[in-house]
């Protein structure tokens, strides 16, 4: 295996972990709210396909991307209607959102399949540090959505911890009766995080059709808007975790389609004889894990997933 | 400021789920109208088309029950679980799990006469579903984790797993060289009904009517709905909730599984990652717009199957078929919205102590006669 | 008399508010001094919890006015009455299990920017002040009901509230504890703030309170301007309109039968997976109610689950009618003749959105079948006789139980356990939060079983209520008996301080 190999690996392994990561985060935010969102996908799809159309016409990279999160955030915006303003079963409301999504991707973008984007992200050497042997290429010469995606995660992590806002999200999450009661709009809580964490999703999409995979086509999304749902609990609902797991689901995902390459041994099997179907099913049963690690390690204290994740809220007089 | 509320109403509408799936029919199909008007169609000429394609005429019903088959049995493995309050996200998975372990079974028993082959072939697709639902099933019965992400996992996992079988170990050495497995043997076919549609789509009746008296009628059922709607109450009752949590979800797997053994001995000729082909996430709106009563899970899986089949036929007229997963997903939204408002009712409010404009009761009345 | 709300701190007048069937306020007022403590009594359903809530912003009312501090508001919201200065503790705690006292405190009244050293600083400052102890930056999931209710109040104190309404706010403290909260809501009151206290136990009321409001029927019975001059039986009979007191006939002393129930050294976990029952002997005759005394939370609940098999003890043994029961399933107990009448009704004992059918036959469905199939003509037939036995008044029958009033719900599950003639009944906070006529039903009910032989284990916070129908009184302070009384000589100061915990030798 060469040196470039693996650098090439490794740089893969950033650009999927700010994937799923940018995604994850999204969901985050909404579950942290208490808004279960599983049309991650969906949205990712409607991201991926806006984003190029966008990109497309304008030839302008980030307005693809920040259209892209516009109708990401609509799209999530359906499911706030839906489930947090009128109260429907989330469950069944951000699976149709996928269905839909999913659909309504592949219709819009019908005629674009195929087509080349004019011009997309550049990777953003930065001076000095990009020529570094090996960390050069892996975390200094990516392109911006990378190192915009950490700014996002290190100010989620900041708004939830440290402001007004972030308390009260994490409040509804918790309990929609008692941040209703000291005078916070459960409705808007709810609401704006599910759009934003649209936004996230839809974002992370354009991320795979501007650059990881530029152009259209139906499923390209593949499941990592599943995977991000999965990183979402694999990481405990916390960011800090969330990015470490994106970086092991990252490099999952960077090394299925390398796999054939890597003629080593790793703990008695030779790594190139390793089907990647069986490799890509590591991030969904270590999600399965963890979860149940978490519910026992929790059985006599509060867990961390959010207590009232999935209930609907509606302030009703008797 | 006067501004909406909600408020739960007095006297349930009767009859509102049946309403609010027309409904939601109504919203998909206008919301359709504006996407193909849009982009050139002519809305009336396609919505004839799929309507033709699904109903109208023996071959069109044919194809149409032989996609609500699988609807209508991984519909009823969600409802299973529904009727107890759990969530069956995974259906999508236990129907590749049980396709692939009735593939495994087909390869080992290929000399068997076709009707033993295809029961055993059958038992072996339940088990398959029971076996992707047991870890769920046990770590919801007995940790309390949630069903919802587990099942949901599994999924993916069932597919790469069949991907994985594709290219490796069943790959057919007679497929010059392209990644699939072989076919079942040709006596494993379910015999046919009439057009596309083949004896599946019993198989998915006979069942429903089953679990529909189970449930309503049985004091497993009775018990299984107690525990379902008060987990306490069915516990003081002698209940082992643990126990029926199990039973309910490994039945609920077990009857995915079985949707994909009668796909692969019904329309599909061979074990393939696309074999589940959504029906299992379909059959979760299914079960949800049937309110998780198996009776309704046939109606819906009707029509979604002629939603499916008519998406289908549209792509002659030069239309997307993405169109028909558009509408099953707005047929839910509408569904779900027109729900709301059949329990609910918005009520004005104004400053307090003045001008509460209520939504005239009539409107219930009105209902009430549909 | 004043004729504007200006002399008030909070002046509720004529308020009217109709729930669907139920006329919760018609003209009710409320007038509070501001620097006092006013207590707002009434008989369970006489309005107070809606005047309150109208006092919140949580309802809105049909007509009348509400003034704070001199100001007329027309409340959209809880924010809104919150920043109009009213504090709201609720009987069930409003707080955030997983997030600090500090957090809880501030949340909702927290600063752009969390400085979370400051704010601990700031509400450490605050507890100090009042003298309620608390640390700042323990989740609040690990604290005891008293201190979360300390939480409660400091959250409307953060909020600088003019008013603090308070719920049955000593039905989770020991008297220790409520003594504290009475010099708390004295040191407010000093500084000019208000305090609406309601509250059943009259002596407390006394203690504590300046002046009182007493509702009746969603209407102002009586004002009282100082409780001072007012007497116990007095306050009683505004309360409930005639003379308070058991509302059954003490049932003849007799013979006790043979045993029906025995504990032996039970020792249990709550869900915390804290000691709640220890070392718990005890035993029921047939033909006798036994009262279990104690403050709510001292490991009566735990005693009922442990009796009635919903929970397992750690130690010891449970015998009904002398047969070994301690590992059997709560179904297999009932076959053996424990009924259970649980606290929490509509959570533990019935099924609210299933039919009265279905919840008539919770116990007895099984004896409904013919082969697999439940035959539903039987069913039917057997909740025909079940609610017309005990007077239910019900719509349909096919109907979901979630509409009757909380006295029809509790006839159909006292009949439902008493349909097949149990030898013991644990009945646990029966008659809590129903109207005269249904607690009058219930009690009769019971002394009814007694005279038929059933044992009773009776369990629950009304004194009057234990004194006038059991036999004999045990009463629990964490998680332990501390004293066993006869119930008709022994005073209501030697129960009080066996409650608290110093049962006298």
């Amino acid at each position: 295996m060469s040196e470039a190999a693996l650098v090439g690996l490794f740089v893969a392994t950033v650009q999927f972990a700010t994937l799923v990561f940018l995604a994850a985060l999204g969901e985050l935010i909404a579950e942290r709210a208490g808004v279960l969102n599983l049309g991650v996908e969906g949205m990712m799809a409607m991201g991926a396909v806006s984003g190029f159309m966008v990109g497309l016409e304008t030839g302008s990279p980030w307005a693809a991307f920040f259209a892209a999160a516009a109708v990401g955030a609509l799209v999530g915006g359906l499911h706030a209607m839906v489930s947090v303003v009128l109260g429907a079963d989330q469950v069944v409301s951000g699976l149709a959102l996928t269905i839909g999504g999913l659909g309504l991707a592949a219709y819009v973008g019908r005629n674009v399949v195929g087509e080349r984007p004019e011009t997309q992200f550049t990777d953003l050497g930065i001076a000095g540090l990009a020529d570094i042997r090996w960390f050069g290429d892996i975390f200094f010469d990516q392109p911006p959505v990378v190192y915009l995606t950490v700014l996002l995660g290190l100010a989620v992590w900041f708004v939830l911890a440290r402001t007004r806002l972030g308390l009260a999200l994490r409040a509804v999450g918790e309990s929609a009766p008692t941040t209703d009661a000291v005078g916070h709009s459960v409705m808007a809580l709810r609401a704006g995080a599910v759009m934003v964490g649209g936004a996230f999703a839809g974002a992370a999409g354009s991320f795979l059709s501007l650059y990881m995979a530029p152009g259209w086509t139906e499923g390209m999304v593949a499941g990592r808007g599943w995977i991000a749902v999965a990183l979402v609990i694999f990481g405990a609902w916390r960011p800090g975790r969330l990015a470490l797991g994106a970086l092991l689901f990252g490099f999952t995902l960077a090394l299925q389609p390398r796999l054939q390459s890597f003629d080593i041994e790793f703990l008695g099997v030779q790594v190139n004889r390793i089907s990647p179907a069986l490799l890509g099913i590591l991030p969904f049963v270590l999600t399965v894990v963890v979860l149940v690690i978490i519910s026992w390690r929790y059985r006599h204290r509060p867990s961390p997933a959010p207590a009232a994740l999935g209930l609907p809220y509606r302030r009703e007089e008797r | 400021m006067i501004r909406p509320i909600l408020v739960r109403r007095d006297r349930v509408v009767p009859a509102t789920q049946a309403v609010a799936f027309v409904v939601g029919i109504a919203a998909a199909l206008a919301l359709g109208l504006i996407l193909l008007w849009t982009s050139g169609h002519n809305p009336a000429e396609v919505y004839e088309r799929m309507f033709d394609s699904a109903f109208v005429g023996t071959d069109s019903l044919a194809r149409t029950l032989e996609r609500a088959t699988p609807l209508a049995l991984t519909g009823l493995a969600v409802a299973v679980a529904g009727s107890m309050g759990l969530w069956n996200i995974g259906a999508e998975g236990q129907m590749m799990a049980g396709a692939t372990v009735a593939t495994g079974v087909a390869m080992t028993a290929d000399g068997l006469p076709g009707p033993l082959l295809i029961a055993v072939m059958v038992v072996a697709g339940v088990a398959g579903g029971m076996v992707l639902m047991l870890g769920p099933a046990l770590a919801r019965s007995h940790l309390g984790v949630s069903e919802i992400i587990t099942t949901l996992m599994l999924v993916y996992v069932a597919i790469r797993v069949v991907e994985w079988l594709e290219t490796g170990p069943w790959k057919d050495p007679a497929s010059h060289g392209f990644a699939v497995i072989e076919p079942v043997p040709e006596q494993a076919s379910l015999p046919g009904l009439f057009g596309r549609a083949n004896v599946g789509t019993l198989i998915a009746l006979g069942l429903l009517i089953v679990f529909s008296l189970a449930v309503s009628r049985t004091a497993w059922g009775y018990e299984l709905r107690l525990s379902g709607s008060s987990p306490n109450t069915a516990r003081y009752a002698g209940i082992s909730l643990s126990r029926k949590v199990l039973t309910a979800l490994l039945l609920s797997g077990g009857i995915a599984g079985l949707a994909g053994a009668v796909q692969l001995t019904g329309s599909a000729t061979r074990l393939e990652s696309g074999l589940s082909n959504g029906y299992g996430f379909a059959g979760i709106i299914v079960a949800a717009l049937a309110l998780m009563r198996p009776s309704g899970v046939a109606v819906a899986a009707v029509v979604f199957g002629g939603v499916q089949v008519g998406g289908q036929s549209i792509q002659t007229l030069g239309v997307s078929s993405a169109i028909s997963d558009i509408l099953q997903a707005m047929i839910l939204f509408g569904a779900l919205v027109a729900a709301v408002f059949f329990n609910y009712r918005v009520r004005w409010t104004g400053p307090a102590g003045e001008s509460l404009v209520d939504e005239p009761e009539e409107a219930d009345m009105a209902a009430e006669g549909a | 008399m004043a004729s504007s709300g200006a002399d008030y701190a909070v002046w509720l007048r004529g308020i009217e508010k109709q729930f669907p069937g139920v006329i919760a306020c018609a003209g009710a007022d409320l007038r509070v001094r501001p620097g006092t403590i006013h207590a707002l009594l009434g008989e369970n359903g006489a309005g107070k919890t809606t005047m309150v809530n109208v006092l919140a912003g949580v309802y809105r009312p049909d007509a009348g006015e509400v003034w704070v501090n001199g100001q007329q508001h027309q409340f959209q919201s809880p924010a809104d009455a919150i920043a109009a200065g009213v504090g709201m503790v609720y009987q069930e705690f409003r707080l955030v299990p997983t997030l600090t006292v500090a957090e809880n405190i501030v949340l909702g009244a927290a600063p752009g920017l969390l400085r979370t050293a400051e704010i601990v600083e700031r509400v450490a400052e605050l507890s100090a002040a009042y003298g309620m102890a608390a640390d700042p930056t323990r989740p609040v999931w690990q604290l005891s009901m008293g201190e979360r209710q300390r939480v409660e109040i400091l959250k409307s104190l953060w909020r600088n509230a003019s008013v603090l309404v308070m719920d049955e706010p000593t039905a989770v403290l020991t008297p220790g504890e409520a003594a504290e909260l009475g010099s708390t809501l004295r040191a407010m009151a000093e500084e000019g703030r208000s305090v609406i206290y309601i509250s059943h136990k009259l002596d407390q009321v006394v203690a504590f309170c300046d002046e009182a409001t007493v509702l009746r029927q969603g209407k102002t019975a009586a004002t009282v301007d100082n409780l001072q001059d007012v007497d116990l039986t007095k306050l009683a009979e505004m309360m409930v309109g005639t003379s308070g007191g058991g509302n059954v006939d003490r049932p003849p002393p007799r013979d006790r039968g043979p045993e029906v129930l025995s504990l032996q050294n039970i020792g249990s976990l709550n869900d915390r997976g804290l000691p709640a029952l220890i070392d718990i002997n005890m035993t029921v005759h047939s033909g006798e109610i036994v009262g279990i005394v104690g403050v709510s939370g001292n490991g009566q609940k735990e005693l009922a689950e442990v009796i009635t098999g919903l929970r397992r003890p750690t130690q010891g043994r449970v015998a009904l009618k002398e047969q070994d029961v301690t590992g059997a399933s709560p179904g297999d107990r009932y076959r053996l003749g424990l009924a259970y009448v649980p606290e929490d009704r509509l959570g533990v004992g019935l099924a609210p959105k299933m039919s009265v059918v279905d919840n008539a036959v919770v116990r007895s469905y099984k004896s409904q079948r013919r082969g697999l199939m439940l035959v539903m003509d039987r069913c039917v037939e057997f909740c025909q006789i079940l609610v017309e036995r005990f007077g239910v008044r019900v719509g349909r029958l096919n109907d979901p139980i979630a509409g009757l009033s909380g006295g029809n719900l509790q006839r159909l599950l006292l009949g439902r356990e008493l349909a097949e003639q149990p030898a013991v009944l644990v009945a646990a906070q029966p008659t809590r939060g129903l109207d005269v006529q249904g607690v009058a039903a219930i009690q009769s009910h019971l002394v009814e079983q007694r005279a038929n032989g059933v044992g009773v284990l009776l369990i629950s916070e009304d004194l009057d209520e234990l004194q006038a129908l059991s036999d004999v009184l045990l009463v629990m302070y964490e998680g332990r008996v501390v004293g066993e009384y006869p119930p008709d000589v022994t005073p209501r100061s030697i129960l009080g301080s066996a409650m608290a915990g110093n049962p006298p030798t």
